[in-house]
């Protein structure tokens, strides 16, 4: 490579700041008078080279962005995008722009659902307090005060009937969603509640606490039923397997557990995760092909049945995991930052995550590639949720808007 | 164990900042702090003075520093026994960063350089007793004044012992800022491109210092989040590159 007099002459200044700044005063003198520079050193030159070597490995990431970004948008202009009626609902993943971006949180969003049966969907946030909205026409429906501190999570009941939410009050609370009033409160958890979730029944609900305890509440008492410990830290998430057997939880120590709930024994613990693992979700049978076909084994010929697990963690990777053997099937690598929110799609062929790189990612589970990226909020993704039948994806982002993305 | 040879050094003895406007501001940063440390999980903290407040104003923050989950806990016109009776109090509570930046020390205007420094090493063997998983950043007090001007020999007096003094202690790092990077050495000025009163930072400022800090940070942390901007553009090379956001 050629370089100009010119680049030569910066090239030469900044070998001799190098020198000297790093006390190698004989070589910089030697330096100095066979380039023939001057022996004043100039300070515009201080920590070029250095600044230069590091910043060789920030451009090559860049351009590799910028060239994964860049094929996605060709692909995107000669497919033309296709149109919704085009294509099969399994194939339905979220288009930018979005539809409408919602605000009226005062602090970070921290969790999004659908309502199972009504075209509206909800949001929970660090602002204590739950909001309904209309995501079809984007109207703000009403507000559920009651909490006195962040709202985690919230879950439906099957029947949309019920709404359960949890906080950093330590309390859990049930909603009746037809008449907007607080049911129970329940109470028992000694920290922040991370997680809630309703059995299939929608006789029970399960909880995640920092306290380290998963707890299992009879909704018609709102006693505390179980109580599953195990986790050393802060318990982020818990899932219930379908069929109502198996519960997931995920934690601060770095593990996913997975507990069967009639015993309260610890079926699996799974460590493969290098920081915390903020996020699980169970994969839906029709999930389950693509997920054997990318571990490499043929369900039909008896291969791996499940069922599978996804963890998203802060090492920003995802996982897939096999709890009939406890093992890892394959890592999905991509985010640039936490990952804070998995999801299946409900057609089995994708997953979706949330992540604090501010994007949305669409992941082709069956080639185990990241099939498309939304830069989807103004700061951390902390949620999403897409609809088991209309073509909607709903995200939250600590940006304190709400986003509802049309799928096609 | 450091043994503080000096009892009673007012710099390194922990005060709350006397409300003497009548507003009890200080009070109610210190609070709002707790309830941010509360929520959020920070793996960087920031603490400090102005110079570490104002550093969270400004664009480089979002969106540099914030992708690494920081968490900005600087109070402007804070002195070092202020913060060591915040460290003291509960805002180092609850949270396991792994990276800690200290930059404090301007506004003990009525300590030697030898208080202003025992003080800062007396917050850094709080922080540490508090928080022993983190690595310390002890940043350098800048120059201030457009002229020189006797403060500006105290800092650097300052910084040269900080310097010292965080060779011996382990999970320490001193980042040294040289005066050069904002003292014209030929006139001796200040520009107020960098610093817009002679003290506080600009955009440009904060840019000059964050070069090295991120740098610091993100190898401690041993990551490189997606970086939006690369190091500085020379004259030969301008134009070959695009210009960036």
């Amino acid at each position: 490579m050629v370089l100009s007099q010119r680049q030569k002459e910066e090239l030469n200044k900044a070998i001799a700041d190098y020198l000297s700044s790093n006390g190698y005063i004989s070589s910089l003198a030697e330096f100095q008078k066979e380039a023939s520079l001057p022996s004043e050193l100039d300070k515009k030159y201080a920590g070029l080279l250095e600044k230069k070597w590091t910043s060789v490995i920030r451009l090559q990431k860049k351009v590799m962005d910028l060239e994964a970004k860049l094929s996605e948008a060709e692909k995107e202009f000669n497919a033309g995008g296709p149109t919704r009626d085009k294509r099969s609902p399994t194939e339905w993943i979220p288009r930018p722009p979005e539809r409408y971006s919602l605000s009226g949180h005062r602090s970070p969003v921290t969790r999004i659902v659908f309502h199972p049966v009504f075209s509206v969907m909800v949001s929970a946030s660090e602002d204590a307090t739950i909001r309904i909205w209309d995501y079809e026409t984007g109207d703000y429906e009403r507000t559920l005060k009651g909490h006195t501190d962040s709202v985690q999570d919230v879950a439906f009941d099957h029947t949309g009937k019920l709404l359960a939410s949890c906080s950093a009050d330590m309390t859990i609370k049930i909603w009746d969603f037809q008449g907007f009033e607080c049911l129970k409160n329940l109470y028992g958890h000694d920290h922040n509640v991370s997680s809630v979730s309703f059995m299939p029944s929608g006789d029970f609900i399960v909880s995640s606490s920092r306290d380290k305890t998963i707890k299992m509440w009879e909704v018609g008492t709102g006693y505390c039923v179980k109580t599953f410990t195990g986790h050393r830290e802060w318990v982020r998430m818990v899932k219930v397997y379908h069929d109502g057997s198996l519960l997931a939880s995920c934690s601060n120590d770095q593990t996913v557990r997975v507990w069967v709930v009639a015993t309260k024994e610890c079926k699996l613990e799974l460590r493969e995760h290098e920081h915390v693992v903020e996020c699980i979700a169970w994969a839906p049978e029709l999930a389950h092909p693509a997920i054997a076909e990318a571990a490499g084994n043929d369900v039909k010929r008896g291969g791996r049945s499940g069922p599978f697990l996804a963890s998203g963690s802060r090492d920003k990777t995802i996982k897939i995991w096999d709890i009939s053997t406890g093992l890892c099937l394959f890592t999905l690598v991509g985010h640039d930052n936490w990952v804070r929110g998995l999801l299946f799609h409900p057609g089995g062929k994708f997953l979706l995550s949330a992540s604090d790189d501010k994007t949305l990612r669409i992941w082709d589970i069956k080639n185990r590639r990241n099939h498309k990226t939304l830069e989807a909020h103004q700061h951390f993704c902390t949620s999403l949720d897409m609809h088991k039948t209309s073509p909607y994806v709903i995200s939250g982002s600590v940006d304190q808007t709400v986003k509802v993305w049309e799928c096609r | 164990m450091r043994i503080n040879t000096v009892p009673m050094n007012p710099a390194a003895v922990p005060q709350p900042v006397e409300d003497v406007q009548g507003d009890d501001r200080w009070m109610s940063q210190h609070h709002r702090f707790l309830a941010e440390i509360k929520e959020k999980e920070p793996e960087v903290v920031f603490i400090g003075d102005s110079l570490i407040r104002n550093l969270s104003l400004t664009q480089l923050w979002k969106q540099m520093f914030e992708p690494l989950h920081c968490l900005n806990l600087g109070i402007g016109g804070d002195q070092t026994q202020n913060v060591l009776w915040r460290v003291l109090n509960g805002e180092l509570e609850e949270i396991s960063p792994k990276v800690i930046v200290l930059l404090v020390g301007t506004n003990n205007y009525d300590h030697t350089a030898e208080q202003v420094t025992d003080g800062i090493l007396e917050i850094v063997h709080v922080i540490q007793s508090k928080q022993p998983q983190a690595q310390v950043i002890v940043t350098g007090i800048p120059p201030r004044g457009e002229k020189p001007n006797p403060l500006r020999e105290k800092i650097i007096k300052i910084n040269g012992s900080l310097a010292e003094e965080c060779e011996n202690l382990q999970n320490v790092t001193f980042l040294n800022v040289d005066p050069s990077l904002f003292v014209n050495q030929s006139t001796g000025l200040i520009s107020a491109t960098d610093m817009y009163d002679y003290l506080h930072l600009t955009q440009a400022g904060y840019q000059k210092l964050s070069d090295s800090l991120l740098e610091e940070i993100q190898n401690l942390l041993q990551e490189f989040i997606k970086v939006e901007n690369t190091s500085i553009i020379t004259e030969s090379i301008e134009g070959d590159l695009p210009n960036e956001k």
